[in-house]
């Protein structure tokens, strides 16, 4: 286990540098520079130019980039008043994670309940009705859901705030909404296809025909079972929604780390396109790394080493 | 024979579908004697598993078993159990070895677990019993150095040790009859015997009844006692090995011995039976085999024909059997075949 983890993170790191690599060179041949004001002079910019280490050949740049982020130097953002890209991330990433969380708990809870009404009652109303509704939730982006929400709870109604965050934990309930109803459509539609799958096995029948109880079956033999293949869902599910939604961030106004993200490439700010990115990469494989290590643990099939 | 221990009377099962109601079963009987192995033969679709599945209660849940069935055990009805009822009766009474090992087991669960689990459940063994209990069934079932394989998953396992974990399970509750719904058909040739010799030395060493389902009919003269031939839903002949075997009365029945595939060459080609099985959506008016039945009579196409008695033990669903219908004997493959078996099988008994 020890000796799988530890090849793990290496490979980690090595795709680290993979994406570190390519982000810096993409970032490069995208027109324009950081500085968008005409106002500032040629002298300025040269001055700017100096100070950030852009003058220097980009092949320099980009050494210099890889022997500070050795160091855990992420570098100083352009836009933000000279705020460390790694304060930058401080400060926007628990917002995103938090309201991410709220999300997927939300979501991912929701999906297994309706999934598995849904299996229950297979070819039946409520697994028709389910079926749809799930579609739909798949089908919506969260953006078009964020806007109906927001008019209907916060403008029509005016049940709960429009927009902000960390005044009242109510500001976080459309936005969570907004974000949870896609991961959990499709744990419904995941759950109820795996609990067919599974209660329909040779295995199941089997655990039937000894008599333990409809109830055991489920719980000893049915659950387990289907759970496997969720939690490879669930994984590269979570880091996509502990790193933020650009769009529900923006529509709500809230400071996470999407916002961030994508101000931050109109104007250029190199570092934190860098910063933000390697977050989100490194988020992404450290989920896939846990979820693979918990199949191993719910998969006595799966060997780690 | 003495008192039968499991009585089957008109059991019919029918499955609704979006094209319509499915005639499963359509009127079964006969009788389970204690010790004794029965086996159930007949083609795919005619009904073998499902009679056995209703024997169980594990179903389709678009399976209804008709009004007027009967399923007799102790002075237990089975056809009117409800899902609570059946608990007591899986298991413990009646258990199953499925056809397929490598699917039959729980891969997330240690086989040792899955063996204790009808223990715990119904003989109320504590842990530590049913731990001491499942080491011994293990050794019994032939699993070789069973202390070593006690942590193994399914998936470490090969086919044939699966479906001796598969046995165990189902002696593990010590049930008075086994259903095993073709235990062999998955596996290897030389698997198959070993496995029909644990199913055969378990039997005789707790006294079960056992249901055997195949279509195998080299595994019937194997370990049947008595055969029920099943067709489209219903049984057509049923006797003793020997009566099946060296006299039988049904031309379904000839057609089937006259398909088994032999090793000898002087038997000559090997048969099929023409034509495919009614669609028991809509069931036909007189015997089923009728239409694939080069000696099919008039009445055959129009009335269903009753069972008429060969012997004390042997009976057959034919209007061959009639005293008006005209003298037919059965045809030249057979006769070929019964003498072949005479003289390289000598059944015991």
């Amino acid at each position: 286990m020890t000796r799988y983890i530890l090849k793990r993170t290496l490979i980690l790191i090595a795709t680290l540098w993979i994406v570190v690599t390519a982000t810096f060179f993409l970032m490069q041949v995208l027109p324009g520079t950081p500085y968008n004001n005409p106002k500032l002079s040629a002298d300025t910019i040269a001055q700017l130019n100096a100070t950030y280490g852009l003058d220097k050949p980009v092949l320099v740049q980009y050494w210099d980039y890889l022997i500070n982020l050795l160091h855990g130097d992420l570098g100083t953002s352009f836009q933000y008043q000279n705020q460390f890209v790694s304060m930058l991330i401080g400060q926007r990433l628990p917002i995103s994670a938090q309201l991410g969380l709220q999300a997927l708990v939300v979501g991912v809870l929701a999906g297994l309940w309706f999934g598995a009404v849904s299996a229950k009652n297979q070819n039946k109303k409520a697994d028709g009705i389910l079926g749809v509704l799930s579609t739909l939730g798949i089908s919506t982006p969260s953006f078009i859901l964020a806007i109906v929400l927001l008019f209907v709870f916060g403008y029509n109604l005016g049940w709960l705030p429009v927009s902000g965050w960390g005044d009242s934990f109510s500001q976080t309930i459309l936005p969570t909404l907004a974000l949870a109803v896609t991961p959990a459509a499709i744990t419904t539609r995941f759950v109820r296809s795996e609990m067919i799958d599974v209660l329909h096995s040779d295995y199941i029948q089997l655990a039937r025909a000894k008599g333990i109880g409809e109830g055991q079956v489920i719980q000893k033999h049915a659950y387990r079972n289907s759970m496997i293949p969720i939690l490879t869902l669930i994984g590269p599910m979570t880091a996509n929604l502990l790193t933020g939604s650009t769009l529900v961030e923006n529509i709500f106004s809230i400071p996470g780390i999407g916002q961030q993200f994508v101000s931050s490439i109109p104007t250029k700010d190199y570092p934190v396109i860098m910063g933000t990115t390697i977050v989100y990469a490194l988020m992404l494989m450290v989920m896939i790394l846990i979820t693979d290590i918990l199949t191993a643990i719910v998969d006595p099939r799966v060997r780690l080493d | 024979m003495s008192q039968p221990i499991l009585t089957v009377k008109n059991l019919a099962v029918s499955f609704e579908t979006y094209a319509g109601t499915i005639k499963a079963i359509r009127g079964v009987d006969f009788e389970l004697f204690s010790g004794e192995t029965l086996a159930i033969v007949g083609e795919s679709g005619s009904g073998k598993s499902v009679t056995t599945r209703t024997l169980l209660g594990l179903n389709a849940k678009n399976a209804t078993v008709e009004e007027g069935s009967q399923i007799l055990l102790g002075d237990d009805n089975l056809a009117s159990y409800q899902e609570k009822n059946w608990d007591q009766v899986r298991g413990s009474k009646i258990a199953m070895v499925f056809q397929d090992p490598m699917t039959s087991l729980d891969p997330t669960m240690t086989i040792k677990n899955q063996i204790a689990e009808p223990m715990i459940k119904h003989l109320g063994y504590k842990e530590k019993e049913a731990a001491d209990a499942t080491l011994e069934l293990m050794k019994e079932v032939g699993i070789p150095n069973a202390e070593k394989h006690l942590n193994d998953y399914p998936h470490q396992w090969s086919g044939g040790m699966r479906q001796r974990a598969v046995i165990a399970i189902a002696l593990a509750a010590e049930p008075d009859i086994l259903i095993a719904d073709e235990p062999t058909t998955a596996l290897d040739v030389t698997i198959q015997a070993q496995i029909l010799n644990v199913l055969k030395a378990q039997q005789k060493k707790r006294n079960m009844s056992v249901i055997f389902i195949t279509h195998d009919l080299g595994v019937v003269a194997d370990v049947a006692d008595r055969v029920a031939v099943m067709y489209a839903g219903k049984i057509v002949e049923k006797g003793t090995v020997n009566e099946i075997f060296y006299n039988p009365k049904h031309p379904y029945t000839w057609g089937l011995l006259s398909s088994m595939p032999t090793t000898s060459t002087a038997i000559g080609s090997l048969h099929a039976i023409p034509g495919t099985p009614p669609d028991l959506l809509y069931p036909p008016k007189g015997d089923a085999f009728a239409n694939r039945n080069a000696y099919a009579l008039q009445i055959d196409h129009e009335k269903q024909p009753p069972f008429f008695k060969v012997s004390a033990t042997h009976e057959a669903a034919t209007w061959l059997l009639d005293e008006r219908a005209p003298k037919v004997t059965p045809p030249a493959e057979i006769v070929k075949r019964q003498s072949y078996w005479q003289e390289h099988f000598v059944k015991e008994g």
